[in-house]
């Protein structure tokens, strides 16, 4: 058992990085704790109104000379973050699981993900470019050109406080816009070493901000005039009833990520072994803390196979190891917060009461090692489980499987199509029919086949529909550069 | 120790790299007529952990079963014996290493076989390294025969 070497040693304070200085914040100061010692790892400002309003003001300054900044000298600051990032993968990638709790291979996987992300958007002078058509009438000339708009906002979730952030940022200041990042109140720190490493990187003063805090911040930005669009991470709630209805209200452009409750159906004929290493990673990876996350899995099948195949998956859940994520023997780690524990400890009790049945508790952590059980938590299994059921219909967000099962695959499309959530669904199958039809008909934004996360890489969308998802286009990838520009049409005669 | 996740399976295979990379030296210094070739074992052990490396912190993705893609491997299965006693002759040595480099293939051709349907390219990292070491051990053979 190798436990890994923790960056943090002592409580570090973190700063606001607002117009290229590391800013001391007047705001209330709160404590971030590693979920998994409960240890103090830092302690972090609320901005005040007036500080958030001059991180704006100061990027709004930096807009003019960086937009006028050619797309290939921009990209190649992105170039240089993208190096830092590399030389201090393992840091920064510690950091995560310092943080938020996650696993170190996790915590990696993060890292990479976020560090593609920059990758991708280096590419810009391509990226960006517009197009053209000669002669729409004699002598006529017509074109596009994208243009950047202004200062974005960039509202961060905690249960990705690196990546998340780098769907968004790296186009948005690639296409020569400046931002303000909030980042999560609880888990702040990667995103402090990020704009070190912006800093490091020489971006100008003004282009990258942070801005640490909750709410209060976030509302400033949402009312503030000269932030021109915000992308958005976190619950439906906040995500449809005020991120979007704000942004439709004010005017900005926005992409709106919200909750989910995804559906992993699986076949007769699924590759069982494969399946359910599959579905370990879907259903407790991140300790269930993912938009990505499987929530409920629907089995299709003969009395028969339901109960042999369920039997392997409470096997492999029953031996998974929790504990603290820089132990690399360590499968899933501790919740990210106690309210958050809590919260699926109180879904558990309504599934009781409900009627589902617990086939594996997870209430009472089985732990690696001499850690506080604070915010950890076993998986745990429900069986008869039915779509109007709470924890067959909400988003739990933790590692808790509710187990349905369908006669067949319209059946199974059936129960999906009745949940308000789209984000993802995945088939396991080895039938190719069922596998396009499954693509083909279920309405959710990314679809899996035989793949239990279905996480879009940095060059394609993260999609996502009904109440997952609000806005038009997405983050990453073209979506990001369409949605961070304006298509500007040039109509050209000359006499 | 049961190897589970990922990042345990790859912290093992450094540390195989490393204590045979240690052995060789030991055995380089004791027997000057197999210097060349135990140098290029030890220059090839350097290869394969910046393969493994490169691998690993290349593809790692979240999305991936990167915390299930082991199980089942016991490191105590495949521990190494690296000492070399002082009397050894050189075919003893010899002997040692082959023992060694079997263990050590056996090791990547059973991670790469627990892990192909599920990670990416460290498998076949792995796997590409159980051939290498299958070659190295018919040269430890070649040479046991001629000395």
């Amino acid at each position: 058992m190798t436990i890994l070497e923790e960056p943090i040693k002592e409580p570090v304070f973190l700063r606001n990085y607002v117009g290229g200085e590391w800013v001391e914040s007047d705001g209330a100061i709160h404590e971030i704790i590693n979920p998994a010692t409960q240890k103090v790892i830092a302690k972090a400002p609320s901005a005040t109104v007036d500080e958030v309003r001059t991180a704006v003001l100061g990027a709004k300054q930096a807009f003019p000379d960086w937009r006028s900044t050619p797309p290939l000298a921009r990209a190649r600051y992105l170039f240089a973050l993208r190096e830092l990032m590399e030389e201090r993968f393992e840091e920064l990638s510690r950091i995560q699981t310092m943080e938020h709790g996650k696993t170190i291979d996790e915590s990696r996987g993060e890292t990479r993900r976020g560090i593609e992300n920059v990758e991708v958007a280096t590419g810009i002078p391509s990226l960006m470019m517009g197009y053209n058509l000669e002669d729409i009438a004699s002598g006529i000339d017509e074109y596009v050109i994208r243009q950047p708009l202004g200062v974005f906002g960039i509202i961060a979730p905690f249960n990705f406080p690196f990546m998340v952030p780098l769907w968004f940022a790296p186009y948005a200041v690639a296409t020569g816009n400046c931002i303000i990042i909030k980042p999560s109140p609880r888990d702040p720190i990667s995103q402090v070493k990020i704009a070190e490493l912006v800093e490091e990187a020489g971006f100008p003063p003004g282009v990258w901000n942070v801005v640490h805090g909750g709410e209060e911040v976030a509302s400033v930005l949402l009312e503030h005039s000269d932030i021109v669009g915000i992308a958005f991470v976190g619950s439906t709630r906040i995500g449809r009833d005020v991120i979007y209805r704000k942004c439709g209200e004010t005017g900005k452009r926005a992409i709106v990520q919200g909750a989910a409750k995804n559906f992993l159906v699986v076949m007769p004929d699924a590759v069982v072994d494969s399946t359910v290493a599959a579905l370990m990673t879907s259903f407790y990876g991140n300790t269930g803390q993912r938009c990505l996350s499987g929530a409920n899995l629907v089995v299709v099948g003969e009395d028969r196979f339901y109960h042999e195949f369920l039997d392997r998956v409470v096997e492999a859940t029953s031996r998974i190891r929790i504990g603290y994520g820089l132990d690399e023997s360590v499968q899933v780690g501790p919740m990210q917060s106690v309210d958050g524990k809590e919260r699926v400890l109180r879904y558990i009790e309504h599934g009781m009461t409900e009627g589902a049945r617990l086939r594996l508790d997870g209430r009472k952590p089985d732990i690696i090692g001499d850690y506080p059980d604070t915010c950890f938590l076993n998986p745990t299994i429900f069986e008869d489980v039915t779509p109007d059921m709470v924890i067959g219909a909400e988003e739990i967000f933790g590692p808790v499987m509710s187990v349905m099962r369908a006669k067949d695959l319209d059946g199974a499309i059936d129960i999906i199509h009745n949940n308000s959530y789209g984000n993802a669904a995945s088939i396991f199958t080895q039938n190719g029919k069922w596998a396009r039809e499954f693509q083909y008909r279920v309405e959710t934004g990314n679809i899996g086949i035989n793949v239990g996360i279905v996480a879009p890489m940095a060059f394609f969308p993260f999609s996502g529909m009904k109440d997952s998802f609000f806005g038009v286009v997405h983050g990453q990838g073209l979506e990001a550069i369409r949605f961070f520009t304006e298509s500007k049409v040039v109509i050209e005669r000359w006499f | 120790m049961e190897l589970n996740t990922a990042s345990a399976a790859v912290s093992f295979s450094q540390q195989l790299e490393d204590d045979s990379i240690k052995f060789y030296e030991t055995a380089m210094q004791r027997y000057p007529e197999g210097n060349d070739i135990l140098s290029s074992f030890i220059s090839d052990n350097r290869k394969n952990k910046a393969l493994i490396h490169r691998s690993y912190y290349g593809v790692i993705s979240d999305a991936l079963e990167g915390c299930f893609a082991f199980e089942d491997i016991d490191t105590d299965d495949f521990s190494i014996d690296t000492i070399l006693a002082d009397d050894v002759s050189f075919a003893e040595a010899l002997n040692t290493a082959i023992a060694m480099e079997e263990k050590i293939m056996n090791y990547y051709s059973v991670a790469a076989e627990a892990s192909r349907s599920l990670m990416a390219d460290v498998p076949r990292a792995f796997e590409k390294i159980a051939k290498k070491r299958h070659e190295r051990i018919h040269t430890l053979r070649s040479l046991l025969a001629r000395s």
